[in-house]
């Protein structure tokens, strides 16, 4: 019986020989209306987020993207691994695609699981040039499910990206307006006139980084699968069905605490890696990060798919539902974090700094989470930390400590060197940077092919940032030694060290960045390079993926 | 329902149940704590059953009053756990990561039928015959398992489950309708089908349940 199973497993396995898929991409621009005002964004074939690519494991993949826009662009397989010439990061693995011009990307799917893919040129991915992958794997997965919806979440702003970076850029202006008192507001009316004074506190009011605001950018709408709140996206099921959710996080700048009020949410997947399940009441998506969870409504009414932001400036909402056009109560967004005075007191490296410190380290001094509600305190935060995940129900909120590797990819051992990293920022300027340095003044990180290096990200900034490493999987050490999940993205909390271990099986250049957009494009970004190896693997399909 | 059992109450049940422990891998006969009972924990094996059945089986509902001692012949609201020489089928179901083959199983009301079940998986997994408002139950118990480090992802830590967790309860897993395996054994069950309730059989190890390891028992 037994070996019977596994016999029909194995020929399974085989019988799904290497197959070879065309597909063709245009990217060009498209008026979209997410806020009530015509816009233009950076559509994929036409559409934002753009089509959902759809490939198995093992195949020969023929991607031709064409470029209708008037400035270059590029597309970048996120998660995937693949031979670095393919990777689309301009400047790193090739020149990028130059306008009225198609480029065709050819590399094997070796993996499978839930992805995405984007734009790596300049603020696009903001404008719109982002999608899906979805790689159905060779192997029965070890989890069941009779329906499946893709959930791309995002941000959408009606300010062009590069008004965006540039008003960051004077950040301190607004921010100065921030700490100004009513006594100060009729002083600028007396000035000013009051309605410049009112102007300035509206465009502050647009552009300000708050200190509730989490993200140093608000002014966002946000979107499933790019339907913003009203317009409801809504997914069908039949009561008892197993639903798979393919998470993925889009947004440029935004963390989503997503939930489903009246379904526990059970993660088989985290960044397209299968890991052991475990049921949760909520979990937090940082950008470029992908979560597959399976839910099994079992009564006949509509749920509320909510995703709120991090910072509560808003929420991204769809319906899970028997039949089209039902609905269920939407929640009330929670609070935002508040600093207290003593936070204000913090600041080291002047006001901006200082006050957004107040978020993350102790806001109220004797404060306990872990006492609180019976709810864990994340060790992935500080103690302490505004950021802090709770469950808006009191129920189980994911940690990156639930997140163990279903089927290790790589035996656990030693690391043979240790890099780290420190997070850091200058808020004054709008620049981040790692070690102080922003990528333009930096040297290349040079790793050797066979090496597994630990990496020491140290977050000596107020902000969360994703980091991603491209072409190599990430080991998040989460204490769970071999059963250490593997990521493409890891989150480093403000005011938090976190280490991770990469085995180095992949020659060539690579883009290592915080995934936030406006960080990565002011400096949080380095090349990695990694020399020596085998010729062959330079440009084969023989590196290892995960399962 | 298995766990953070009285130990002096489940012993009466554990030994009239005819459970086949260990009997198709001698090896295996460790993950169900069954080798230990015989001996060594002689103690309580006269006391009533009831108020143990009730907690033990999720609170399914007993007719009242059963002593250990009848347990065999008592009809339960899930069925009853069988003799070998009632045994009318074998019935095959193999554990893998996470799911089972066959996932529907049909017998006939009052049948009496062996599972001979093996985990072919890489990590622990569980035989478990009852409701879904009982596996629901279980799932719990079976988290506390987890986070007192009974158990693994890949293996049982038995000294850990015998260890007394205050007032004789413990976290071993030694019900009749259950049996939990490390990868690679092998174990049996034999249960008699004397109910009407809509059963299912089940894998309560975290997580698994609710990525689909569970399965119908159609009763005719």
């Amino acid at each position: 019986m037994c070996a019977a199973a596994v016999a029909a497993l194995t020929s399974m396995v085989f019988a799904a020989g290497a197959s070879a898929g065309t597909y063709d991409l245009t990217i060009g621009e498209k008026t979209i209306n997410v806020t009530g005002k015509d816009r233009t964004a950076m559509a994929i074939n036409g559409t934002v987020p753009g089509p959902v690519l759809r490939f198995k494991e093992g195949e020969e993949l023929v991607i031709n993207v064409s470029n209708r826009l008037d400035v270059d662009t590029s597309i970048h397989w996120h998660g995937l691994i693949l031979p670095f010439q393919q990777d689309g990061v301009p400047g790193i693995s090739f020149d990028g695609i130059k306008p009225g011009t198609t480029h065709t990307y050819r590399f094997p799917a070796q993996q499978s699981g839930t992805y995405w893919y984007h734009s790596h040129s300049g603020l696009q991915e903001q404008a719109g040039v982002y999608g899906s992958i979805v790689i159905e794997p060779k192997a029965p997965e070890p989890f069941r499910y009779d329906r499946e919806y893709v959930v791309v979440l995002s941000d959408w702003q009606d300010t062009r990206p590069e008004q965006v970076l540039a008003n960051l850029k004077k950040m301190p202006d607004y921010y100065n307006y921030s700490q100004r008192t009513v006594a100060d507001f009729f002083s600028d009316i007396k000035k000013m006139g009051i309605g410049a004074a009112l102007e300035d506190r509206r465009m502050w009011g647009e552009m300000r980084m708050t200190p509730t605001d989490i993200a140093d950018v608000s002014g966002y709408t946000f979107l499933v699968n790019g339907k913003n709140a009203d317009q409801n996206w809504t997914g069908l099921f039949k009561a008892g069905e197993r639903i798979r959710l393919r998470f993925v996080n889009a947004a440029a700048m935004t963390f989503f605490d997503v939930r489903i009020p009246g379904l526990k949410m059970t993660v088989v997947q985290a960044d397209g890696n299968n890991v052991q399940p475990v049921s949760v009441d909520e979990f937090r998506i940082a950008v470029a990060e992908t979560y597959d969870v399976i839910v099994r409504p079992t009564l006949d009414r509509a749920y509320t798919l909510f995703a709120e932001s991090m910072g509560r400036t808003g929420y991204a909402r769809g319906t899970l539902a028997p039949r089209e056009g039902m609905t269920a109560a939407v929640p009330e967004p929670r609070k935002r974090p508040l600093l207290s005075m003593s936070d204000m007191g913090m600041a080291h490296e002047g006001m901006d700094h200082g006050s957004m410190a107040g978020m993350d380290h102790s806001t109220m001094p004797g404060m306990d989470h872990s006492k609180m509600g019976g709810a864990k305190a994340d060790p992935f935060y500080a103690p302490g930390s505004g950021l802090m995940p709770k469950a808006a129900n009191g129920g189980r909120f994911l940690s990156y400590a639930d997140l163990k590797a279903q089927k290790p990819l790589y035996p656990l051992r030693a690391p043979t060197r240790e890099i780290t990293l420190r997070l850091t920022g200058n808020m004054e300027r709008y620049f981040w940077s790692i070690n102080d340095r922003k990528y333009s003044e930096a040297a290349p990180i040079r790793l050797k092919y066979g090496e597994r290096v630990r990496f020491k990200f140290i977050n000596e900034t107020m902000m969360t940032h994703p980091m991603h490493l491209h072409g190599m999987w990430t080991i998040l050490d989460n204490g769970s030694k071999k059963w250490n999940p593997i990521k493409h993205v890891v989150n480093i909390a403000p005011g938090t060290t976190v280490y991770t271990e990469t085995e180095v099986d992949a020659p060539g250049k690579w883009a290592f960045h915080c995934h936030l957009i406006y960080h990565m494009a002011t400096g949080m970004f380095r090349e990695v390079i990694v020399e020596g190896g085998p010729e062959e693997k330079q440009s084969s399909n023989q590196v290892k993926v995960g399962g | 329902m298995n766990n953070l059992s009285h130990r002096n109450s489940i012993r009466g049940a554990i030994l009239c149940a005819v459970l086949t422990l260990g009997l198709s891998a001698g090896a295996s006969a460790a993950s169900h704590h069954g080798g230990g009972h015989g001996g060594g924990h002689g103690g309580g094996h006269g006391q009533p059953a009831g108020s143990h059945m009730d907690s033990q089986m999720g609170g399914a509902h007993m007719s009242g009053g059963h002593t250990a001692g009848h347990m065999s012949g008592a009809p339960m609201a899930i069925g009853t756990p069988g003799t070998a020489s009632d045994v009318s089928r074998t019935i095959d179901i193999a554990l893998t990561d996470n799911r089972f083959t066959p996932e529907t199983i049909s017998v006939r009301k009052g049948e009496t039928v062996r599972f001979r079940l093996k985990n072919s998986g890489q990590f622990v997994h569980e035989f478990n015959i009852g409701t879904s408002a009982m596996h629901a139950r279980h799932q719990k118990e079976m988290m506390m398992m987890v986070e007192h480090g009974v158990l693994e992802p890949d293996r049982i830590n038995h000294a850990r489950m015998k260890m007394d967790m205050g007032g004789g309860r413990t976290m071993e897993h030694n019900d009749p309708n259950s049996v939990l395996l490390e990868p690679g054994k092998s174990a049996e069950v034999i249960w008699k089908f004397d109910t009407d309730a809509s059963l299912e059989f089940a894998c309560n190890v975290p997580g698994h349940y609710e990525s689909g390891m569970m399965g119908r028992i159609d009763i005719q």
